[in-house]
Protein backbone atom coordinates (compact mmCIF):
# COMPACT_ATOMS: atom_id res chain seq x y z
CA UNK A 1 0.00 0.00 0.00
CA UNK A 2 3.10 2.33 0.47
CA UNK A 3 3.35 5.04 3.34
CA UNK A 4 0.35 7.29 4.14
CA UNK A 5 1.53 10.75 4.39
CA UNK A 6 -0.48 12.97 6.68
CA UNK A 7 -0.95 16.07 7.75
CA UNK A 8 -2.24 17.32 11.24
CA UNK A 9 -3.41 20.93 11.83
CA UNK A 10 -4.54 21.28 15.60
CA UNK A 11 -4.57 24.27 17.67
CA UNK A 12 -4.29 22.84 20.72
CA UNK A 13 -0.57 22.04 20.68
CA UNK A 14 -0.98 18.83 23.27
CA UNK A 15 -3.73 17.05 21.40
CA UNK A 16 -1.96 17.66 18.18
CA UNK A 17 0.97 16.41 20.10
CA UNK A 18 -0.97 13.14 21.30
CA UNK A 19 -2.67 12.68 17.78
CA UNK A 20 0.75 12.84 16.58
CA UNK A 21 1.73 9.41 19.01
CA UNK A 22 -1.43 8.04 18.01
CA UNK A 23 -0.44 7.59 14.19
CA UNK A 24 3.24 7.09 15.47
CA UNK A 25 2.07 3.55 16.87
CA UNK A 26 0.96 2.68 12.85
CA UNK A 27 3.96 2.16 10.72
CA UNK A 28 2.40 2.82 7.48
CA UNK A 29 1.65 6.04 8.31
CA UNK A 30 4.11 9.04 8.04
CA UNK A 31 3.44 12.66 9.22
CA UNK A 32 4.89 15.22 7.34
CA UNK A 33 3.48 18.47 8.83
CA UNK A 34 2.17 19.06 11.89
CA UNK A 35 0.60 22.79 12.43
CA UNK A 36 -1.47 24.78 14.46
CA UNK A 37 -3.16 27.26 12.29
CA UNK A 38 -4.75 26.87 9.13
CA UNK A 39 -2.95 28.85 7.26
CA UNK A 40 -0.49 27.57 7.80
CA UNK A 41 -2.39 24.07 6.95
CA UNK A 42 -2.24 25.16 3.69
CA UNK A 43 0.83 26.30 2.77
CA UNK A 44 2.12 22.49 4.32
CA UNK A 45 -0.09 20.97 2.30
CA UNK A 46 0.66 22.51 -0.73
CA UNK A 47 4.51 21.84 -0.09
CA UNK A 48 4.26 18.39 0.93
CA UNK A 49 1.45 17.17 -0.68
CA UNK A 50 -0.01 14.63 1.71
CA UNK A 51 -2.53 11.84 1.08
CA UNK A 52 -4.43 12.75 4.12
CA UNK A 53 -4.98 16.13 5.95
CA UNK A 54 -6.48 15.66 9.41
CA UNK A 55 -8.14 18.97 9.98
CA UNK A 56 -9.54 20.46 12.97
CA UNK A 57 -12.48 22.32 12.14
CA UNK A 58 -12.01 25.53 14.25
CA UNK A 59 -8.73 26.68 13.53
CA UNK A 60 -7.39 30.26 14.21
CA UNK A 61 -6.49 32.39 10.98
CA UNK A 62 -8.16 30.23 8.63
CA UNK A 63 -11.10 27.76 9.64
CA UNK A 64 -10.83 24.16 8.84
CA UNK A 65 -14.05 24.73 6.55
CA UNK A 66 -11.54 26.86 4.49
CA UNK A 67 -8.75 24.82 4.63
CA UNK A 68 -10.54 21.94 3.23
CA UNK A 69 -12.02 24.71 0.31
CA UNK A 70 -8.70 25.79 -0.73
CA UNK A 71 -7.07 22.48 -0.58
CA UNK A 72 -9.47 21.25 -2.72
CA UNK A 73 -8.31 23.50 -5.23
CA UNK A 74 -4.90 23.78 -4.47
CA UNK A 75 -3.83 20.06 -3.85
CA UNK A 76 -6.90 17.82 -4.86
CA UNK A 77 -5.38 14.80 -4.40
CA UNK A 78 -5.10 15.35 -0.66
CA UNK A 79 -8.05 14.71 1.05
CA UNK A 80 -9.99 15.80 4.34
CA UNK A 81 -10.58 14.23 7.70
CA UNK A 82 -12.43 16.72 9.91
CA UNK A 83 -11.71 16.91 13.34
CA UNK A 84 -14.59 17.94 15.45
CA UNK A 85 -16.17 17.95 19.31
CA UNK A 86 -19.98 18.57 17.20
CA UNK A 87 -22.04 16.15 15.41
CA UNK A 88 -23.00 19.88 14.45
CA UNK A 89 -25.46 19.64 11.10
CA UNK A 90 -23.99 23.11 8.95
CA UNK A 91 -20.56 22.18 9.87
CA UNK A 92 -20.94 19.01 8.34
CA UNK A 93 -23.09 20.41 5.53
CA UNK A 94 -20.12 22.78 4.81
CA UNK A 95 -17.32 20.79 5.32
CA UNK A 96 -18.84 18.55 2.79
CA UNK A 97 -19.44 21.09 0.09
CA UNK A 98 -15.89 22.32 0.60
CA UNK A 99 -14.55 18.82 -0.27
CA UNK A 100 -14.12 17.07 3.07
CA UNK A 101 -14.41 13.33 2.74
CA UNK A 102 -14.17 12.56 6.40
CA UNK A 103 -15.80 13.65 9.45
CA UNK A 104 -14.77 12.69 13.05
CA UNK A 105 -15.92 13.42 16.16
CA UNK A 106 -13.64 13.77 19.34
CA UNK A 107 -15.58 11.09 21.20
CA UNK A 108 -14.15 8.36 18.67
CA UNK A 109 -11.35 6.37 20.41
CA UNK A 110 -7.49 5.95 18.57
CA UNK A 111 -8.23 2.97 16.45
CA UNK A 112 -11.30 5.11 14.71
CA UNK A 113 -8.64 7.82 13.90
CA UNK A 114 -6.28 5.13 12.52
CA UNK A 115 -9.10 3.39 10.24
CA UNK A 116 -10.42 6.95 9.34
CA UNK A 117 -6.86 8.17 7.89
CA UNK A 118 -6.51 4.79 6.01
CA UNK A 119 -10.21 4.85 4.55
CA UNK A 120 -9.32 8.23 3.08
CA UNK A 121 -6.08 7.08 1.70
CA UNK A 122 -7.76 4.56 0.15
CA UNK A 123 -10.06 6.78 -1.83
CA UNK A 124 -12.79 6.12 0.77
CA UNK A 125 -14.89 8.64 3.30
CA UNK A 126 -15.35 7.96 7.12
CA UNK A 127 -17.66 9.63 9.44
CA UNK A 128 -17.93 8.81 12.97
CA UNK A 129 -21.43 6.99 13.50
CA UNK A 130 -23.61 10.10 14.70
CA UNK A 131 -22.64 12.10 11.64
CA UNK A 132 -23.83 9.18 8.90
CA UNK A 133 -27.12 9.49 11.06
CA UNK A 134 -27.24 12.92 9.72
CA UNK A 135 -25.57 12.42 6.24
CA UNK A 136 -27.55 9.41 5.26
CA UNK A 137 -31.05 10.68 6.46
CA UNK A 138 -30.52 13.25 3.98
CA UNK A 139 -31.35 15.79 6.57
CA UNK A 140 -28.87 18.43 5.60
CA UNK A 141 -30.56 21.55 3.48
CA UNK A 142 -28.93 24.90 2.30
CA UNK A 143 -31.73 26.14 4.70
CA UNK A 144 -29.56 26.22 7.74
CA UNK A 145 -29.37 29.94 8.11
CA UNK A 146 -25.42 29.81 8.83
CA UNK A 147 -24.88 28.15 5.44
CA UNK A 148 -27.23 30.99 3.55
CA UNK A 149 -25.24 33.97 5.30
CA UNK A 150 -21.79 33.21 4.78
CA UNK A 151 -22.35 31.55 1.59
CA UNK A 152 -22.99 34.71 0.10
CA UNK A 153 -19.69 36.23 0.84
CA UNK A 154 -16.64 35.58 -1.28
CA UNK A 155 -14.11 33.45 -0.67
CA UNK A 156 -11.56 36.40 0.58
CA UNK A 157 -14.43 37.98 2.64
CA UNK A 158 -15.10 35.25 4.82
CA UNK A 159 -11.29 35.10 5.35
CA UNK A 160 -11.43 38.53 6.45
CA UNK A 161 -14.40 38.37 8.23
CA UNK A 162 -12.52 35.79 10.49
CA UNK A 163 -9.63 37.66 11.08
CA UNK A 164 -10.78 40.80 11.74
CA UNK A 165 -12.56 38.67 14.74
CA UNK A 166 -9.68 36.82 15.82
CA UNK A 167 -8.46 40.67 16.74
CA UNK A 168 -6.06 41.21 14.04
CA UNK A 169 -5.57 44.97 12.30
CA UNK A 170 -6.36 46.00 8.66
CA UNK A 171 -2.45 46.04 8.51
CA UNK A 172 -1.61 42.38 9.77
CA UNK A 173 -4.69 41.08 7.44
CA UNK A 174 -2.87 42.71 4.20
CA UNK A 175 0.23 41.44 5.47
CA UNK A 176 -1.06 38.13 6.15
CA UNK A 177 -3.51 37.76 2.59
CA UNK A 178 -0.59 39.23 0.73
CA UNK A 179 -2.75 42.23 -0.80
CA UNK A 180 -2.64 46.15 0.04
CA UNK A 181 -4.32 47.24 3.27
CA UNK A 182 -6.75 49.15 1.09
CA UNK A 183 -8.25 46.01 -0.62
CA UNK A 184 -8.87 44.54 3.03
CA UNK A 185 -10.78 47.70 3.72
CA UNK A 186 -12.50 46.99 0.64
CA UNK A 187 -13.40 43.55 1.83
CA UNK A 188 -14.31 44.82 5.05
CA UNK A 189 -16.77 47.35 3.44
CA UNK A 190 -18.36 44.51 1.65
CA UNK A 191 -19.11 41.90 4.25
CA UNK A 192 -20.40 43.91 6.88
CA UNK A 193 -22.61 45.79 4.02
CA UNK A 194 -23.89 41.88 2.97
CA UNK A 195 -24.27 40.82 6.11
CA UNK A 196 -25.70 44.20 8.18
CA UNK A 197 -22.81 44.49 10.20
CA UNK A 198 -22.14 47.85 11.59
CA UNK A 199 -18.88 47.71 13.38
CA UNK A 200 -16.23 45.78 14.63
CA UNK A 201 -18.39 44.18 17.86
CA UNK A 202 -21.16 43.21 15.23
CA UNK A 203 -18.38 41.09 13.56
CA UNK A 204 -16.99 39.62 16.35
CA UNK A 205 -20.28 38.61 17.75
CA UNK A 206 -21.81 37.45 14.47
CA UNK A 207 -18.56 35.20 13.98
CA UNK A 208 -18.95 33.99 17.41
CA UNK A 209 -22.46 32.43 16.58
CA UNK A 210 -21.55 31.13 13.35
CA UNK A 211 -18.70 29.31 14.80
CA UNK A 212 -15.76 31.05 12.89
CA UNK A 213 -14.01 31.64 15.78
CA UNK A 214 -13.92 29.66 19.50
CA UNK B 1 14.14 2.65 43.06
CA UNK B 2 10.80 5.01 43.64
CA UNK B 3 7.40 3.85 42.16
CA UNK B 4 5.59 5.75 39.54
CA UNK B 5 3.15 8.77 39.78
CA UNK B 6 -0.18 7.15 38.89
CA UNK B 7 -2.52 9.60 36.80
CA UNK B 8 -6.00 8.93 36.35
CA UNK B 9 -7.37 10.57 32.94
CA UNK B 10 -10.65 11.85 32.67
CA UNK B 11 -11.48 13.58 29.33
CA UNK B 12 -14.40 12.83 26.93
CA UNK B 13 -12.95 13.42 24.19
CA UNK B 14 -11.91 9.91 23.68
CA UNK B 15 -8.83 10.54 20.92
CA UNK B 16 -7.53 13.34 22.95
CA UNK B 17 -7.40 11.49 25.97
CA UNK B 18 -5.74 8.20 24.50
CA UNK B 19 -3.06 10.80 22.80
CA UNK B 20 -2.68 12.47 26.13
CA UNK B 21 -2.22 8.59 27.69
CA UNK B 22 0.45 7.86 25.24
CA UNK B 23 2.27 11.17 25.77
CA UNK B 24 2.04 10.71 29.59
CA UNK B 25 3.37 6.56 29.41
CA UNK B 26 6.49 7.74 27.65
CA UNK B 27 7.81 8.95 30.01
CA UNK B 28 9.57 6.79 32.53
CA UNK B 29 8.00 8.28 36.11
CA UNK B 30 4.71 8.00 34.85
CA UNK B 31 1.60 5.53 34.60
CA UNK B 32 -1.71 5.69 33.69
CA UNK B 33 -3.72 4.09 35.87
CA UNK B 34 -7.66 4.35 34.23
CA UNK B 35 -9.05 6.89 31.86
CA UNK B 36 -12.62 7.74 31.97
CA UNK B 37 -14.99 10.04 30.04
CA UNK B 38 -17.13 10.83 33.03
CA UNK B 39 -17.23 13.24 35.95
CA UNK B 40 -19.50 10.68 38.15
CA UNK B 41 -16.92 8.07 37.35
CA UNK B 42 -13.90 9.94 37.74
CA UNK B 43 -15.05 10.26 41.83
CA UNK B 44 -15.75 6.79 42.31
CA UNK B 45 -12.67 5.58 40.46
CA UNK B 46 -10.25 7.95 42.39
CA UNK B 47 -12.01 6.56 45.49
CA UNK B 48 -11.00 2.95 44.47
CA UNK B 49 -7.43 3.43 42.93
CA UNK B 50 -6.51 6.69 44.88
CA UNK B 51 -4.27 8.25 41.82
CA UNK B 52 -1.62 10.57 43.03
CA UNK B 53 -2.74 12.94 40.24
CA UNK B 54 -6.10 13.44 38.41
CA UNK B 55 -5.61 15.15 35.00
CA UNK B 56 -9.16 16.48 34.49
CA UNK B 57 -10.88 18.08 31.75
CA UNK B 58 -13.14 21.09 32.86
CA UNK B 59 -16.16 20.48 30.38
CA UNK B 60 -17.14 16.73 30.79
CA UNK B 61 -20.93 15.65 29.66
CA UNK B 62 -22.20 14.41 32.98
CA UNK B 63 -21.05 16.46 36.10
CA UNK B 64 -18.65 19.34 35.22
CA UNK B 65 -14.81 19.26 35.80
CA UNK B 66 -15.20 21.41 39.00
CA UNK B 67 -17.96 19.71 40.73
CA UNK B 68 -16.19 16.63 40.26
CA UNK B 69 -12.77 18.20 41.46
CA UNK B 70 -14.47 19.50 44.72
CA UNK B 71 -16.05 15.87 45.35
CA UNK B 72 -12.36 14.14 44.70
CA UNK B 73 -10.18 16.39 46.59
CA UNK B 74 -13.04 15.83 49.88
CA UNK B 75 -12.98 12.25 49.63
CA UNK B 76 -9.81 11.57 48.13
CA UNK B 77 -7.60 14.05 49.51
CA UNK B 78 -4.36 12.50 48.42
CA UNK B 79 -5.19 13.05 45.16
CA UNK B 80 -4.04 16.07 43.55
CA UNK B 81 -6.00 17.66 40.60
CA UNK B 82 -4.86 19.30 37.70
CA UNK B 83 -7.33 20.27 35.38
CA UNK B 84 -7.53 20.17 31.28
CA UNK B 85 -8.85 22.94 29.10
CA UNK B 86 -9.58 24.46 25.99
CA UNK B 87 -9.75 27.99 27.51
CA UNK B 88 -7.69 30.17 29.78
CA UNK B 89 -10.89 31.75 31.47
CA UNK B 90 -9.79 33.50 34.79
CA UNK B 91 -13.58 32.58 36.27
CA UNK B 92 -12.99 28.67 35.87
CA UNK B 93 -9.07 29.41 36.96
CA UNK B 94 -10.16 30.68 40.36
CA UNK B 95 -13.60 27.98 40.52
CA UNK B 96 -11.20 25.61 40.17
CA UNK B 97 -8.68 26.38 42.52
CA UNK B 98 -11.26 27.11 45.09
CA UNK B 99 -12.72 23.71 44.52
CA UNK B 100 -9.23 22.31 45.60
CA UNK B 101 -7.54 21.69 42.12
CA UNK B 102 -3.75 22.64 42.27
CA UNK B 103 -3.13 22.99 38.61
CA UNK B 104 -4.70 24.57 35.53
CA UNK B 105 -3.73 23.51 32.02
CA UNK B 106 -4.77 25.07 29.12
CA UNK B 107 -4.58 22.56 26.01
CA UNK B 108 -2.25 24.64 24.06
CA UNK B 109 0.73 23.84 26.29
CA UNK B 110 3.22 21.10 24.82
CA UNK B 111 3.79 17.56 25.77
CA UNK B 112 6.57 18.91 28.09
CA UNK B 113 4.37 21.28 30.21
CA UNK B 114 2.23 18.44 30.86
CA UNK B 115 4.69 16.10 31.80
CA UNK B 116 6.08 18.78 34.13
CA UNK B 117 2.77 19.59 35.45
CA UNK B 118 2.23 16.02 36.47
CA UNK B 119 5.15 15.96 38.25
CA UNK B 120 5.04 19.17 39.82
CA UNK B 121 1.41 18.94 41.39
CA UNK B 122 2.03 15.42 42.95
CA UNK B 123 4.33 17.23 44.59
CA UNK B 124 2.04 18.81 45.89
CA UNK B 125 3.16 22.22 43.72
CA UNK B 126 0.55 24.38 41.76
CA UNK B 127 1.21 25.37 38.10
CA UNK B 128 -0.24 26.97 35.61
CA UNK B 129 0.37 26.51 31.81
CA UNK B 130 -0.53 28.14 28.95
CA UNK B 131 -1.82 31.30 27.85
CA UNK B 132 -2.00 31.53 31.29
CA UNK B 133 2.14 31.86 30.78
CA UNK B 134 3.52 28.97 32.79
CA UNK B 135 4.28 29.31 36.41
CA UNK B 136 4.96 26.76 39.17
CA UNK B 137 5.22 26.54 42.87
CA UNK B 138 3.22 28.94 45.07
CA UNK B 139 2.70 31.72 41.67
CA UNK B 140 -0.51 33.31 42.52
CA UNK B 141 -2.09 35.38 39.59
CA UNK B 142 -4.70 37.23 41.26
CA UNK B 143 -8.07 37.85 39.34
CA UNK B 144 -8.54 41.15 36.94
CA UNK B 145 -11.32 42.55 38.55
CA UNK B 146 -13.60 45.38 37.37
CA UNK B 147 -15.07 48.07 38.40
CA UNK B 148 -18.98 48.30 38.15
CA UNK B 149 -18.44 50.94 35.70
CA UNK B 150 -16.12 49.68 33.60
CA UNK B 151 -18.37 46.45 33.41
CA UNK B 152 -21.17 48.69 32.24
CA UNK B 153 -18.81 50.51 29.39
CA UNK B 154 -17.54 46.78 28.39
CA UNK B 155 -21.00 45.70 27.86
CA UNK B 156 -22.26 48.48 25.62
CA UNK B 157 -19.32 48.45 23.87
CA UNK B 158 -19.92 44.77 23.12
CA UNK B 159 -22.83 44.94 22.25
CA UNK B 160 -21.87 47.60 19.34
CA UNK B 161 -22.55 51.06 21.00
CA UNK B 162 -20.79 53.49 20.07
CA UNK B 163 -18.68 55.53 22.60
CA UNK B 164 -21.44 58.29 22.15
CA UNK B 165 -24.03 56.36 22.66
CA UNK B 166 -22.37 54.88 25.65
CA UNK B 167 -21.50 58.38 27.12
CA UNK B 168 -25.52 59.49 26.55
CA UNK B 169 -26.74 56.17 27.97
CA UNK B 170 -24.43 56.74 31.46
CA UNK B 171 -24.48 60.43 32.04
CA UNK B 172 -20.41 60.57 31.30
CA UNK B 173 -18.61 62.95 28.65
CA UNK B 174 -16.84 60.63 25.88
CA UNK B 175 -13.12 61.23 26.97
CA UNK B 176 -14.43 59.22 30.26
CA UNK B 177 -15.84 56.44 28.43
CA UNK B 178 -12.20 56.57 26.36
CA UNK B 179 -10.84 56.26 29.48
CA UNK B 180 -12.15 53.91 31.09
CA UNK B 181 -11.98 51.66 27.75
CA UNK B 182 -8.67 52.22 28.00
CA UNK B 183 -8.18 50.67 31.65
CA UNK B 184 -10.64 47.80 30.72
CA UNK B 185 -8.02 47.38 28.20
CA UNK B 186 -5.10 47.47 30.27
CA UNK B 187 -6.40 45.44 33.03
CA UNK B 188 -7.13 42.65 31.27
CA UNK B 189 -3.97 42.92 28.73
CA UNK B 190 -6.14 43.09 25.97
CA UNK B 191 -5.40 44.95 22.61
CA UNK B 192 -8.44 45.32 20.46
CA UNK B 193 -12.29 45.66 20.13
CA UNK B 194 -12.26 42.09 19.06
CA UNK B 195 -11.26 40.81 22.15
CA UNK B 196 -12.53 43.60 24.16
CA UNK B 197 -16.36 41.43 22.78
CA UNK B 198 -14.76 37.96 23.26
CA UNK B 199 -13.87 38.43 26.51
CA UNK B 200 -17.07 40.26 27.69
CA UNK B 201 -19.03 37.57 25.97
CA UNK B 202 -16.98 34.59 27.24
CA UNK B 203 -17.34 35.83 30.98
CA UNK B 204 -21.41 36.34 30.51
CA UNK B 205 -20.73 40.01 30.70
CA UNK B 206 -23.02 40.40 27.50
CA UNK B 207 -24.54 37.34 25.57
CA UNK B 208 -24.71 36.34 22.11
CA UNK B 209 -27.89 36.99 20.61
CA UNK B 210 -28.60 39.31 17.71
Amino acid sequence: MGTIRVLLADDHTVVRQGLRRILETDPSMEIVAEVGDGRAAVEAAERQRPSVAVIDISLPSLNGIEVTRQLAKATPETRVLILSMHADEAYIHQSLKAGAKGYLLKDADDQDLLKAITALHSGGSYFSPAVSKLVLRGYLHESVESADELAGLSDREREVLQLIAEGKSNKDIAHLLDVAPSTVETHRKHLMEKLHLHNTAAIVRFALRHGLIQ
Amino acid sequence: MTRKIRVLLVDDHTVVRRGLRKILESTNDIEVVGELGSGLEAITAAAELHPDVVLMDVSLPDLNGIEATRRITAATPGSQVLMLSMHADEQYVLASMEAGAKGYLVKDVDDQDLVAAVLAVCAGQTYFGGILGSTSGDGRRSPAVLSARERQVLAMISSGHTNRQVADTLGISINTVESHRKHIIDKLDLHSTADLVRYAIRHRIVNLSR
